[in-house]
């Protein structure tokens, strides 16, 4: 297997769904903004090595349907001959992408190839426009499939015992790390300025709308006035006597990341230089009614895989669907809870399910950049019951 | 003086009562320029956007519908005082302070429309005297306009005219409120706190006094006062909780200061135990507490000799009971006054007396007629009948006898003799009029285009009403007409229950309709429309085990609403008040329906753990196939799947509209007494248009198996959630099946008739399970829903 390198890992801010700064703004739009951005950072680059733009969705319909990934490849003006595919494993797709663009560059198979994600949960809800569910599965033991994630979370809270407290708190934590580190520029590196354009209708002449423009740059669901007090004041919306709210869920979000991925003779012969390595991914398949727990099969798989030990792990990315899951993946697989989300997670920082992967990855990679450290890894639990990892060493 | 419609209404201060007026305006439909002042930082509408914001937030409802807001444009004095002159009608609903509202008059005249109403929404200041400080030009347009609060809900608006106001302006104002706004007008003459307050007022302070002196308790004095005599539940101090101990306060300040010479100025003055709360802060509802206090789940009452409060002890007296649920309404005063020894029973005689000798002696000053005042208390107090018609209902000379001898041996509150006139007549109401002191006749009621609408105003006791002539009447239905080709169908059963004689009477009625009639129109005498289906032979047969004859039943029910359907002349409903279950389900199958806003629609089978099988769910069914042209049909039935398994009742006739109960083209009307008026005229227009009844459609596309499950999905969850019973579950679950037409493929065709018997099946299935017979039992002891 050949090294596979990583030369550029970028992302647009984070916007609120669905009625943040990127509602009006298209998904297929975010994306070929940060395409574009890899491209033009690397001039001497001849985008004709990348073998496959590969991109994760998880919602692959309307705005970001007819395979969006090859619409935001030549909306960003890379060459025809640059082909493009979206993938969809949920949640974890960003992540997926990346591990299937190194496969193809590790196994000999391309030079190059970008890995990345988008969605925009304003425009495409969390099930899609035409929600359809098989019959069959109310027929025998698959109800689990037709939970909502919420639901899924109240199960995982009830079985692993994660307080209502714990989950606040944890939510808290979140918020206040991601606030620190927006304050501290923590994220300059990954984000890419992404200039939105808002028409709106001009009573005095209607044939020429009010056009305002606004540059996004910064992630926009972190609170800094938020409190253990308010989060605990909030009510339970998925089971009436429960323990899961709006506060300690991830935030439904919109945005898109993307990777650039090479071999070590593309990296010669652009003398690039690369800011990380890819080393490996796993997932496995967990009981769909407690889908949170995925990532207690996933990371012993991928360490295993990779050889590297937990405890050499200096930075997680953690996807933060709920509090009640992370808490209880952080204790079963006996996660160092300082190496955790440093710069917050989703319940802060939002999670656009399909791009979250990408974007996190980005996120790891430049935070061990930034404070010195080695391994680094993505991981997050999956709809219908699964969980994935991804194993990054920053160069 | 233009005799033009009103088309926009100006709303001078966005208080309690500015935005509320403002939000029954919009609700009707009307425009409204709703103004304060300017805030002087930020937004320069903030205050009236801050007030439309608490609209939102109020109990009851002030909005019908929630659209219903855009029609309320912010406004402030300093930057949109030009546009007050698109409005026809301005009221002024700032501070109750004579400088104030000076302020305001000579800030806006220049800008009043020439042909504007100009009106004030005043309780406690003399509208005469606000004349005084009103610019000569709006003198001759206006008067005083008194909503009560909540405006929407209070039936009542007194209108005040001063020596100046033209008649045009009332005119127009009085069919404005009546027929646009839908409310009950009552012409009063400019004394302190007007009719309604002035009569209903006193009889709290009558109550209180009465109550003190013979030693009763406060949550006794409620449980005397409320529904016991025909008053509101909320009786007494409830009341004045909910008013606001401080505002009450007010309105006896104003009786005090206003009547000097007053024979029972002694008792103008709230008691202590009123004003050490109203010191505290305690007003009532508003501050948390007042004479009750809600603590946790306990309601405590303030015991006045403490000032702490106690748990509640309300002992009503078994005599007092047996008199007033058994004794003849002729009888039940004389009883009362007869029981010298028992406290309760004198009690409830000397309120009823006193009340009697006030409103005797003051009709001549504040009212023009008996009518005026027994209108007033009924609409804005809500009594279910006023003092006249009560004292009437006792025998009136008698009654009169009685307080006669109370004054005479000092035992009333003040110690005026009754009026002379009070012993020349028979009855303060008779069939020719009812009686004005000040004029020393009996008037008719008001014969001005506007109640030409309303074919049956709420009637006083000793006032004839003519119901037209028979068709066929037995213990469960009557059908009349009144002589212009319009059949009537009035339900005679308790809640207008529909009972089997109900089903037998409709199909019948619609049988003689086609014959002899030009259309038929379903129209209760009173509230409610109906609240449904009579559920205990139903529940009585399963319970014997007679499955077929319950199933026989419900065929018989979606019979009856197919004959409606398909009824050869027009068939129209009319509805006020509660319309649930198979009322619903019967006014899905009209041709039209005529509802008062105030209609509460809905299909609320699911809370006695059935589902509505008189064709409801098949009308769903067929709404949505047709409503969705040709598009995916799950959207709109998930929409109405939620309503139905919620047992979602609407709020108002508008939201009916927007869940579907309604459809988009039925008539909303906002006075409840016109709705026997359109009805007719829109079986009129029905049948003049060359009227073709529908013909049973055979081809009705169903969402099917894939809908079902989507619908399931919804439910796992809720199930999960611990939102719903496993029991709601399976209730819903069969209410999908329905509306979905079954386990067929998406896009089948199925007839009317195959999605009634789909209906009736999953019925038949629901009623013989013992948690919904749990329901049904509950329900019919205790009038309220089981969740089990």
């Amino acid at each position: 297997m050949k090294p596979v390198y990583i030369v550029e890992a970028v992302r647009t801010a984070v916007g609120k769904a669905p009625r943040g700064m990127f509602s009006k703004t298209r998904p297929d739009d975010l994306l070929a903004r940060c395409l574009n951005e890899i491209i033009g950072r690397n001039p001497d680059f001849d985008p004709q090595d990348i073998g496959d733009v590969v991109i994760g969705c998880a919602m692959p319909e309307a705005e970001q349907g007819m395979n969006v990934a090859r619409i935001a490849t030549l909306l960003a003006g890379l060459p025809e001959s640059v082909p493009a595919m979206t993938i969809n494993r949920f949640c974890s797709s960003g992540v997926q992408a990346v591990a299937i663009a190194a496969q193809q560059i590790a196994t000999g198979q391309m030079k190059a190839a970008i890995a990345g994600g988008t969605e925009s949960m304003s425009m495409v809800p969390m099930m899609g426009h035409k929600v359809t569910m098989n019959p069959k599965v109310f027929e025998d033991d698959h109800v689990g499939i037709a939970y909502g994630m919420g639901i899924t979370a109240e199960k995982v809270a009830e079985q692993w015992e994660v307080s209502r407290e714990d989950q606040d708190k944890f939510a808290y934590q979140s918020h206040q790390k991601a606030i620190k580190a927006i304050e501290n520029g923590w994220f300059d590196d990954e984000i890419i300025d992404y200039e939105i354009t808002h028409q709106y209708p001009n009573p005095d002449n209607p044939t020429e709308p009010i056009v305002k423009t606004h540059v996004a740059d910064t992630d926009e669901g972190p609170r800094a006035d938020t409190s253990e007090a308010v989060l605990n004041k909030l009510r339970t919306v998925f089971r009436t006597d429960g323990s899961v709210t709006a506060g300690n869920s991830s935030q439904m979000s919109d945005g898109a990341g993307a990777l650039l991925l090479v071999d070590e003779d593309t990296l010669k012969k652009y003398n690039m230089t690369p800011i990380a390595m890819f080393h490996g991914f796993s997932v496995a398949g967990v009981p769909p009614e407690i889908m949170g727990i995925g990532p207690i099969r996933a990371i012993p798989k991928v360490l295993k895989q990779t050889g590297v030990k937990l405890d050499d792990i200096e930075w997680i990315e953690l996807n933060e669907a709920f509090a009640a899951q992370s808490l209880a993946v952080i204790r079963e697989v006996g996660l160092n809870p300082d190496v955790v989300n440093p710069n917050g997670g989703a319940i802060a920082l939002g999670h656009p399910l399909g791009a979250t992967g990408a974007i996190r990855s980005a996120t790891a990679i430049h935070g061990l950049r930034r404070t010195g450290g080695k391994y680094g890894l993505v991981t997050m639990c999956i709809g219908t019951g699964m969980g994935a990892a991804g194993l990054f060493e920053v160069l | 003086m233009t005799h033009k419609n009103i088309h926009k209404v100006a709303i001078l201060g966005a208080g309690v009562m500015g935005a509320q007026i403002a939000a029954h305006c919009a609700n009707a439909g009307i425009p409204v320029l709703l103004y304060d002042l300017a805030a002087k930082e930020g937004d320069p509408n903030a205050i009236v956007n801050k007030a439309l914001a608490g609209l939102k937030k109020l109990k009851p409802a002030p909005l019908g519908s929630p659209q219903a807001i855009q029609l309320i444009e912010p406004v402030n004095y300093d930057h949109h005082l030009e546009r007050l002159s698109e409005a026809d009608l301005v009221i002024e609903a700032v501070a109750e302070r004579m400088d104030i509202k000076k302020a305001v008059y000579d800030n806006v005249e220049d800008h009043v429309a020439k042909d504007a109403l100009f009106t004030t929404n005043t309780s406690g200041l003399s509208i005469t005297e606000l004349a005084t400080v009103l610019p000569d030009s709006l003198q001759h347009k206006f008067c005083g306009v008194h909503f009560f609060n909540p405006p929407r809900y209070m039936h009542l608006v007194e209108l005040i005219p001063t020596k100046d106001t033209e008649q045009a302006v009332l005119d127009r104002l009085e069919a404005f409120l009546t027929t646009t706004l839908g409310k009950g007008v009552v012409v009063a003459k400019d004394t302190p706190n007007f009719i309604a307050n002035r009569i209903g007022v006193f009889s709290i302070i009558s109550t209180m006094y009465h109550g003190q002196r013979l030693g009763i308790p406060f949550e006794t004095i409620d449980a005397l006062t409320g529904v016991l005599i025909g008053r509101p539940k909320s009786a007494t101090f409830r009341t004045a909780d909910v008013v606001g101990l401080d505002t009450l306060a007010h309105t006896i300040t104003t009786m005090d200061n206003g009547l000097p010479d007053d024979p029972w100025q002694n008792y103008y003055q709230q008691p202590d135990w009123m004003a050490t709360l109203i010191e505290k802060g305690q007003l009532g509802q508003k501050s948390g507490r007042g004479v009750y206090w809600k603590k946790g789940r306990d309601i405590l009452v303030l015991d006045p000799e403490t000032g702490d409060y106690r748990e509640q002890n309300a002992q009503v007296d078994e005599d007092v009971l047996a008199i007033m649920k058994k004794a003849n309404p002729q009888e039940r005063l004389h009883k009362l006054q007869a029981l010298k020894n028992n406290k309760q029973a004198q009690f409830l005689w000397s309120i009823f007396r006193d009340l009697f000798h006030y409103c005797a002696y003051q009709l001549a000053d504040i009212a023009d007629t008996a009518r005026d005042i027994d209108l007033a208390i009924r609409w804005g107090f809500g009594y279910s009948h006023g003092p006249f018609e009560t004292w009437q209902s006792g025998g009136w000379e008698q009654v009169t006898a009685l307080i006669e001898q109370d004054i005479q041996s000092g035992h009333t509150m003040a110690n005026v003799t009754l009026p002379n006139w009070v012993s020349e007549i028979k009855g303060a109401h008779q069939p020719r009029g009812s009686y004005s002191a000040a004029d020393g006749i009996f008037k008719p009621r008001s014969e001005a285009a506007v109640y030409q609408r309303q074919l049956f105003p709420d009637s006083l006791l000793g006032e004839t009403v003519n119901y037209g002539d028979t068709i066929f009447e037995d213990d469960d239905i009557r059908m009349w007409h009144q002589g212009d080709g319009i059949a009537i169908v009035s339900f005679k059963t308790k809640k207008h229950i529909i009972s089997d004689g109900v089903l037998k009477g409709l199909r019948k009625a619609t049988q003689l309709a086609e014959q002899d009639y030009k259309g038929l129109v379903i129209w209760q005498t009173e509230e409610p429309f109906t609240l449904g289906a009579n559920l205990a032979p139903a529940a009585q047969a399963v319970a014997s085990g007679q499955v077929t004859q319950v199933e026989a039943l419900v065929n018989e029910f979606q019979q009856t609403s197919q004959a409606l359907r398909f009824c050869g002349v027009p068939v129209v409903i009319a509805t006020r008040g509660m319309v649930l279950g198979g009322g619903c389900e019967f006014s899905m199958h009209a041709d039209a329906v005529v509802a008062a806003f105030e209609s509460y629609i809905g299909l609320v089978e699911a809370g006695v753990g059935l589902l509505p099988a008189g064709g409801g769910l098949k009308e769903i069914a067929r709404r949505t196939a047709k409503d969705t042209f040709g598009n995916d049909l799950y959207p709109m039935l998930e929409h109405y799947f939620k309503a139905v398994a919620m047992a979602t009742v609407a709020g108002s006739a508008a939201e009916a509209q927007d869940i579907g109960f309604l459809d988009s083209h039925s008539e909303v009307v906002f006075n409840p007494h016109e709705i026997l008026y359109v009805a007719k005229a829109k079986a009129n227009y029905l049948a003049d248009k060359g009227y073709r009844p529908p013909v049973e459609e055979q081809s009705i596309k169903v969402a099917g198996a894939p809908a079902i499950a989507n619908l399931e999905m919804l439910l796992a969850n809720m199930l999960e959630g611990h939102m719903i019973s496993e029991h709601d579950y399976a209730i819903a679950k069969r209410i999908a099946i329905v509306l979905a037409g079954g386990y067929v493929e998406a896009g089948s065709r199925v007839s009317e008739q195959y999605l009634l018997d789909l209906e009736r099946h999953y019925f038949i299935e629901l009623i013989q399970m013992p948690k919904t017979l749990q329901r049904i039992e509950h329900t019919l002891k205790t009038g309220k829903p089981l969740r089990n």
